[in-house]
């Protein structure tokens, strides 16, 4: 591809001014900077991303066998999984003596990893700190090992417990679009327990937490969107292979309307259909994908959970927040359940976050990734634009409500 | 020339479908190989249009901006960046006006995205114009972006994700008129 202009030979190779103008244009958390920058660095440096999975069984065994001391630990069946779109994903059996164990057992384990360059760069460290700090306030995996830069395993990766279940229910492609679809009864045996996981996440006292890579927002000003509008900004500006006038009039709108946080929540960052499990016995056992964890408005986790383009309609063509139940019964039980008031003037901006959001992901980021042939999803990445696409035509119905 | 672009596609996405897709065991390499045939199938269905659709764009681009070029003259300081993108953008509307169509893509398409960061330029920049000229800019932004979003999401919806297509032109649609490339204003 050539790079007509010279802001898309920039984002192609960045030079340390571009990266440096970058990062004081965009105020991002410390954490989120860091990456950001290793990521231009890498965009450099590094070739195409490999498929060759070959020497990480035993990078693997290398590694665990230092972390637990056990030299004869055993690492086995080493598959990718399926499924997810942003990190490249493991399941392995290890065996070894779990603690105070004295003979060794066998345990299906998930290893979670960065590739070269991901459809969002987070860090796999807070990650880490945010399902430590969640275990046992809501399901989510056991996390047991951390590699947060790759040293050991080659790129930044986590390592949690295999949870058995069920995301993606059989039929769940039988409507158009992206939500996919829970039949009637799961969706009456879920749809409560959806809510009442929000809720816990969104009260939980984070300061009685150990989040360190977690940078904590003045309560009572705009800093928690200043950062985390920061942090979507610099992903665009660094990663788009098309400036889009739409994007910009978007973002200069969410600038300027930027709500106060008064009292800043852990929001999970993308609480929706397809990132939690159910059991056979209709249970949510887990909730994944945290990696955009972060310290702001609980409209956010809202705005996202009831977006119409994550959610099914049910038979009768109403919309339902993550295929699951009719918007407004979704923000009048977490008003219930939680107790924090739903603000709908303060909704709506989040929604036009969220379409913002989902504009960068899948129309800037995966189309740069496939671009740099960075990832181990090239052809979805070229794919998922579509959804970039029919996110930045909402962003603009969104906007053109506001001001017809 | 032969075979044609659609000839290929076709007779890949067929082998794809039935002869690669049934014998993978492993899920992830199915899941990735269904991807790839249904790109296949898209590009099939748009890529006979790519080189029109861009200078579609090319021509609404420039009518929109020779619009906002006459709107916003003389609104900042010589050394203001809305001055100098302004500048800049008379260069650009200058050149290669009437015979974008003898052009090769790239170069329409290189056209294209110099002007869209033209564009984007001022955007940004809106807040630091006089309050009655940013609304008049904006009136003239409303009408160009409802078409632009529009003509995208008919551009990707034969990927299959958009729940709203049935409500959505087909690219054929937006693109040509009485069997001509509709480029509004230019005969």
């Amino acid at each position: 591809m050539k790079h007509h202009t010279a802001s898309l030979a920039l984002r192609h190779s960045p030079t340390p001014e571009w990266i440096a103008a970058m990062r004081a244009r965009y105020p991002v958390e410390p954490a989120i900077d860091e990456i950001f920058t290793r990521k231009l660095g890498k965009r450099v440096e590094l070739p195409e991303h490999s498929m060759d999975f070959s020497a990480l069984p035993e990078r693997l065994r290398a590694f665990l066998a230092r972390e637990t001391g056990q030299t004869d630990l055993k690492v086995e069946q080493v598959a990718r999984l399926s499924g997810g779109a942003s990190k490249e994903q493991f399941s392995f059996l290890l065996t070894w003596r779990q603690s105070g164990a004295a003979a060794p057992v066998a345990q299906r384990l998930m290893l979670r990893m960065d590739p070269s360059e991901a459809i969002v760069e987070t860090h796999r460290l807070r990650e880490w700190e945010v399902l430590r700090a969640m275990r046992g306030v809501v399901p989510v995996p056991e996390v047991l090992w951390l590699d947060p830069e790759g040293v050991a395993l080659g790129r930044p990766a986590l390592i949690a417990g295999f949870v058995e279940g069920t995301v993606r229910p059989p039929g769940a492609d039988k409507m158009s679009g992206v939500g996919m679809y829970f039949e009637p009864s799961l969706r009456a045996a879920l749809k409560e327990q959806f809510v009442a996981i929000l809720a816990r996440i969104h009260n939980l006292d984070w300061r009685t937490q150990s989040l360190p890579s977690f940078a904590v927002p003045a309560p009572g000003t705009t800093q928690a969107n200043d950062w985390a509008l920061g942090l979507w900004e610099r992903a665009w500006h660094e990663d788009t292979l098309d400036a889009h006038p739409i994007m910009e009039r978007a973002a200069l709108w969410l600038r300027e309307n930027r709500p106060v946080v008064e009292r800043p929540v852990l929001v999970h960052g993308d609480y929706r259909s397809g990132n939690f499990m159910y059991d056979d016995a209709l249970t949510i056992n887990a909730i994944f994908d945290w990696e955009l964890a972060y310290l702001g408005d609980y409209h956010d986790d809202l705005a996202w959970a009831s977006l119409a383009l994550f959610g099914c309609p049910d038979e009768a063509g109403t919309g339902l927040a993550s295929s699951l139940m009719p918007v407004d019964e979704f923000l009048e039980r977490y008003e219930q359940v939680s107790g924090n008031p739903v603000d709908r003037q303060r909704l709506f901006y989040y929604q036009v976050f969220s379409y913002y959001k989902i504009s960068v992901i899948a129309v800037a980021t995966s189309l740069r990734i496939a671009h740099g042939r960075r990832t181990h999803l090239d052809a979805m990445m070229n794919f998922a634009s579509g959804l970039g696409y029919i996110g930045i035509s909402e962003l603009n119905r969104l906007l053109e409500s506001v001001h017809p | 020339m032969g075979p044609e672009m659609s000839q290929f596609l076709s007779g890949m996405k067929k082998t794809m479908e039935q002869v690669v897709m049934p014998n993978l065991t492993d899920r992830f390499a199915q899941e990735q190989a269904g991807i790839v045939a249904a790109t296949l199938g898209f590009l099939e269905q748009i890529h006979d249009k790519v080189f029109h659709y861009e200078l579609l764009e090319n021509h609404l681009y420039k009518n929109l901006l020779g619009e906002v070029v006459a709107l916003l003259d003389g609104a900042t300081p010589p050394q203001h960046e809305v001055a100098v993108t302004l500048v800049a953008l008379r260069t650009q509307l200058a050149t290669g006006n009437s015979d974008a169509h003898l052009r090769p893509y790239h170069f329409v398409r290189g056209a294209n995205e110099t002007m869209k960061e033209h564009l984007c330029t001022l955007i940004r920049n809106q807040p630091e114009l006089p309050a009655p000229l940013r609304e008049s800019f904006d009136a003239l932004l409303r009408p160009f972006f409802r078409e632009l979003e529009v003509r995208e999401r008919a551009w990707v919806k034969p990927l299959g994700f958009d729940a709203k297509a049935d409500e959505l032109p087909d690219i054929d649609e937006l693109l040509y008129r009485d069997g001509k490339l509709r480029l509004p204003g230019a005969l």
